[in-house]
């Protein structure tokens, strides 16, 4: 059974091949960039519709202009305490010292004194770069809209722990916004909502809530049940025991699902500032447009910064209430007392910062970024005069062997042959109820006319996931194998996560120049981190006993891996090429900024040129398909193989 | 809440409470210094993230707050269809410099964006190859004989036929057009950004290699790759009126840049309108402001540094 899908698998990509070598450049539905069909500009028409009705169409007065209202205050209304004066004023309520104070007691009290420093010490890093309020501004906006994503997020997900039909109800949608690359929605939801920290504001919530409903609802589900029982036996009503049971035990799983929450905030940062968020996004953005790779860099290193102190203080809150030693009662008063102490120096502190200058305004002598900008700027430009020679060649190598062919195949074959395939492909990897879901989308992103620059987007996700999971393989089993690569290997997969890929988009235009492959090759750099704690994960899991019977009967160790842990973690890795897959489809559009073309093109191009906004709406509804097709084939795959 | 929280977070709440409630009274550090307006009132001028941009705002800004007394607020924002919506929002009142030939025309229909004339500088787009080829291969310059060139202009990207970089997504380009009319044997490719052709533009010249990309001015790129002019490629001059049916045939027309505001601003009375209405300078002007600030000098100091050595033109944007 299982010799024969790999047979019938070779048997079809052949066919394909064979095909698309005959029917070469017919129907292969290419229009130019200019060129509406009659479905995109009938989007486009109703789109211009939607902005000329925001002023007196009643669903504009009566409720999105409202919620833009509502939530824009209240950013507002965060800003203007940490970051930018209120109208009238020349300084926020809080001044920086005031704010570091603050941060330091809310983390020394959530967690402890170390991790508090730890906060400061950051906070302090982001001033020195200059970024002050670049980084109060992303702070107000992270705080705005995690409070937002908590507050619907923690009931639905509590909702959804308790009632089956609820989760039934949401878990489509919850799938779905995990495969949604984020380039996507932001153009409908400025449509609707404008540009600004509003729209910013519902693209980052659309982004976190799924996440915080996902952990909070698998924390109630997961939940010893005996004390519930207990409690309800007990004759405890349903609200009694959620409130003094369910929701006390799960705890600790919550806020590690908050600490999540924060994390997916933080990482929308700087992608949110493409529809005006206010924050370290637009530095980082600007550094593209002139292209100075320093101030890029500085920027980032403040997200990271953020996203560290973000992560740390979150998570120690989470993990502060494992100790099992109780306190004595000395050690009780004391950290009481110091608490009330903290806590009245924090107060104090804040005075200070409204009352004097120093405390009050960052100090403008305080700035190493222009010697941090030089320093990466003089290395970019090192490794671009030294390494260039030998990274255009293996671009140019990778375009001729692997690119070429691939986008000939996808993209200049007839439409038909290519949906066929795919369906074939679905069939015999997932099944018939997965082809016929690839069917019926396939023809969707057909009927939408953007079918060839969706393949061409194909191409580059499948070659970018390919490259990413010879690396991503790699290092996850070497890390999976040996404890001190993964605690050397751990900050940089830690730091590549959080490190927005629009920083290092610049750099590899240094690298590759305009071209398909600097998207890919930004595509791998942000999934790299994911496939391999992914793959480490699985290597890991995979049972002693097993790999210790076969060092026994003297397998080597290139046996080990072959043979035992890569058979026995093989779900676990077609999750994690399932999920490289995701994250490359998501970066690999952003490559439209720098000559990769392609939908990710379409949705920017759509974005500034009014006559071809419908265009780009569809375009990121074709990377959506897109991505659910492979998703879907890929989860189906990992399913017939448990 | 509290079932998940805990007593310590009632503590830690009521210490933020506490500090918020009494940094509110309290008095601030210079709220006794504000700035006292003039009648000019307060308006905010969209900042575009062009260097030439920046120096025509940034003087108007400058005269705007120091002879008006107005508050100014320059706020960075996205050129386009997204400027355009903010001055319907009313968070926006001006743009300064505004390059797309009409494409605010469903804005101003609807009376939320108003043409306020020509700013005086003047844009030029064409087609350029890199300086280094223009010298070695003098006849390149005349768009006839591109395609027998065409193959030195080859790369992985381009699918056997010449690369062509086209402009970033926000500006004119009608680069399929013209390779289709002209029966060029090149491939457009859609370079997205303004980094992408100044990368391509600065390692073509530096390393001798092939290249031919969109450009415009005033850009700053002509300053740094001092012979860039004599890259430009040449088309027929031909009928430029509609640019949505323009056959391609032809190289980009010259286009006038124009100043746009708030139907807010167009409405009022205040000083700061007759100061936009009135402002108008040239290429040179710009590109003076615009080196400063590229040499490193700040923006309003730059700005300063043209307003007080042209003092009487100032005076005739006044009114005076």
């Amino acid at each position: 059974m299982h010799i024969r899908k790999s047979y019938l698998l070779l048997g079809s990509v052949t066919i394909w091949i064979a095909l698309a070598r005959l029917l070469h450049g017919k129907n292969t539905l290419q229009i130019a960039t200019y060129e509406n069909t009659s479905f995109t500009s009938f989007i486009g028409e109703k789109a211009l519709a939607l902005r000329g009705n925001r002023t007196h169409s009643g669903a504009f007065i009566y409720f999105f202009n409202p919620i833009r209202a509502v939530i824009d205050g209240f950013v507002q209304f965060i800003r203007n305490l940490i970051a930018v004066p209120a109208p009238g004023g020349l300084i926020p309520i809080i001044g920086w010292f005031g704010v570091v104070a603050l941060v330091a007691f809310v983390v020394f009290a959530t967690s402890q004194w170390r991790t508090a420093l730890l906060s400061v010490a950051l906070l302090m890093a982001c001033g020195a770069l200059g970024m002050w309020q670049f980084t109060m501004d992303s702070i107000a906006m992270t705080l705005a809209s995690v409070i937002l994503s908590l507050a619907i997020g923690i009931p639905l997900g509590i909702w959804a722990g308790l009632s089956d039909r609820v989760l039934k109800i949401l878990t489509p949608f919850l799938d779905l916004a995990q495969i949604l690359p984020t380039l996507v929605y932001m153009a409908p939801i400025a449509l609707v909502f404008m540009i600004g920290a509003a729209s910013a504001t519902i693209a980052t919530m659309i982004y976190a809530i799924p996440i915080s409903i996902r952990i909070t609802s698998h924390a109630i589900r997961n939940l010893n049940q005996s004390p519930v029982e207990a409690s309800t036996s007990m004759g405890s009503t349903q609200n009694q025991t959620l409130k003094k049971v369910q929701i006390p035990m799960a705890k600790q799983m919550i806020v590690l699902g908050i600490n999540q929450t924060v994390m997916a905030a933080v990482s929308f940062v700087v992608i949110a500032a493409l529809i005006g968020a206010p924050g370290l996004g637009k530095p980082v953005i600007s550094a593209l447009i002139i292209r100075n790779v320093g101030q890029g860099f500085v920027a980032g290193f403040a997200v990271v910064f953020l996203a560290i102190l973000m992560d740390r203080s979150t998570s120690a809150a989470a993990k502060r209430q494992e100790s099992f030693i109780p306190p004595t009662p000395k050690k009780i008063k004391m950290k009481r007392f110091t608490l009330i102490g903290s806590g009245i120096a924090a107060v104090v502190s804040v005075f200070l910062s409204r009352t004097i200058l120093w405390a009050a305004v960052w100090p403008t002598s305080i700035n190493i970024a222009p010697q941090v900008e030089k320093i990466t700027n003089n290395a970019t430009q090192w490794i671009l005069d030294n390494l260039s020679i030998f990274t255009v060649d293996f671009k140019d190598f990778i375009s001729y062997a692997f690119l070429n062919p691939l986008e000939s195949i996808l993209s200049a074959s007839p439409w038909y042959v290519t949906v066929a395939m795919i369906v074939a492909l679905a069939l015999i990897i997932g099944g018939v109820r997965t082809a016929i879901l690839a069917f019926v989308l396939a023809m969707c992103i057909v009927v939408s006319g953007l079918w060839y620059e969706s393949m061409l987007t194909l191409t580059q996700t499948i070659v970018g996931t390919a490259l990413t999971m010879i690396i991503g393989l790699s290092l996850g089993i070497w890390t999976g194998r040996n404890d001190r690569v993964e605690r050397i290997l751990r900050p940089f997969l830690d730091a590549g996560q959080t490190l927005p890929a629009f920083v290092y988009l610049v750099p590899m235009l240094g690298l590759f120049g305009p071209t398909r492959f600097t998207a890919i090759a930004t595509g791998i750099v942000y999934s790299i981190p994911i496939v391999v704690k992914i793959v480490a994960e699985g290597i890991r899991a995979v049972p002693h006993s097993l790999v210790e019977a076969a060092t026994a009967a003297g397998s080597t160790t290139r046996q080990i891996i072959t043979k035992v842990q890569l058979p026995a973690a093989k779900k676990t890795i077609l999750l994690a090429t399932n999920q490289g897959l995701i994250y490359v489809l998501a970066v690999v559009v952003i490559g439209g900024f720098v000559g990769a073309g392609g939908l990710g093109y379409l949705v920017i191009v759509g974005n500034s040129k009014p006559e071809l906004q419908g265009k780009g709406l569809i375009a990121g509804a074709a990377i959506l398909l897109l991505g659910v097709i492979f998703d879907r084939i890929m989860q189906a795959g990992a399913r017939r193989s448990a | 809440m509290k079932a998940l929280f805990g007593r310590r977070s009632v503590f830690v709440t009521v210490v933020i409470a506490a500090a918020l409630i009494l940094s509110g009274c309290a008095k601030s550090v210079n709220s006794s210094s504000g700035t006292t307006s003039k009648d000019c009132g307060s308006w905010a001028i969209a900042m575009h993230a062009w260097n030439g941009y920046t120096a025509s705002a940034q003087v108007v800004a400058e005269i705007a707050k120091k002879e008006l007394g107005c508050t100014i607020t320059q706020t960075t924002l996205d050129e386009g269809p997204t400027t355009y919506d903010a001055m319907e929002a009313g968070t926006i009142d001006v743009v300064i410099e505004d390059w797309g030939g009409g494409r605010w025309s469903d804005w101003t229909k609807r009376g939320s964006v108003v043409e306020a004339g020509l700013n005086g500088n003047v844009g030029l787009i064409g087609m350029y190859v890199a300086p280094w080829m223009a010298e070695k291969y003098p006849d390149i310059t005349d768009s006839k004989n591109l395609n027998k060139y065409a193959s030195l202009f080859k790369t992985a990207d381009s699918g056997g036929k010449g690369a062509w970089y086209e402009g970033p997504p926000g500006y004119t380009t009608i680069g399929e057009k013209m390779v289709a009319a002209n029966k060029l044997n090149f491939k457009v490719i859609f370079s997205g950004s303004e980094a992408a052709l100044v990368d391509g533009f600065t390692k073509a010249e530096a390393n001798k290699t092939p290249f031919i990309g969109y450009a415009w001015q005033p850009w700053t790129l002509f300053s740094k790759i001092p012979n860039l002019e004599k890259g430009h490629v040449h088309f027929p001059a031909n009928d430029w009126t509609d640019p949505k049916t323009a056959s391609g045939l032809t190289d980009y027309p010259s286009s006038p840049l124009m100043k746009l505001i708030s139907k807010k601003l167009n409405d009022s009375t205040s000083a700061f309108k007759t100061l936009v209405d009135n402002f108008k300078w040239t290429n040179d002007d710009q590109n003076g402001v615009a080196a400063d600030i590229e040499g490193g000098m700040t923006p309003e100091a730059a700005a300063q540094k043209w307003i007080d050595a042209h003092a009487d033109v100032v005076k005739t944007w006044l009114g005076k």
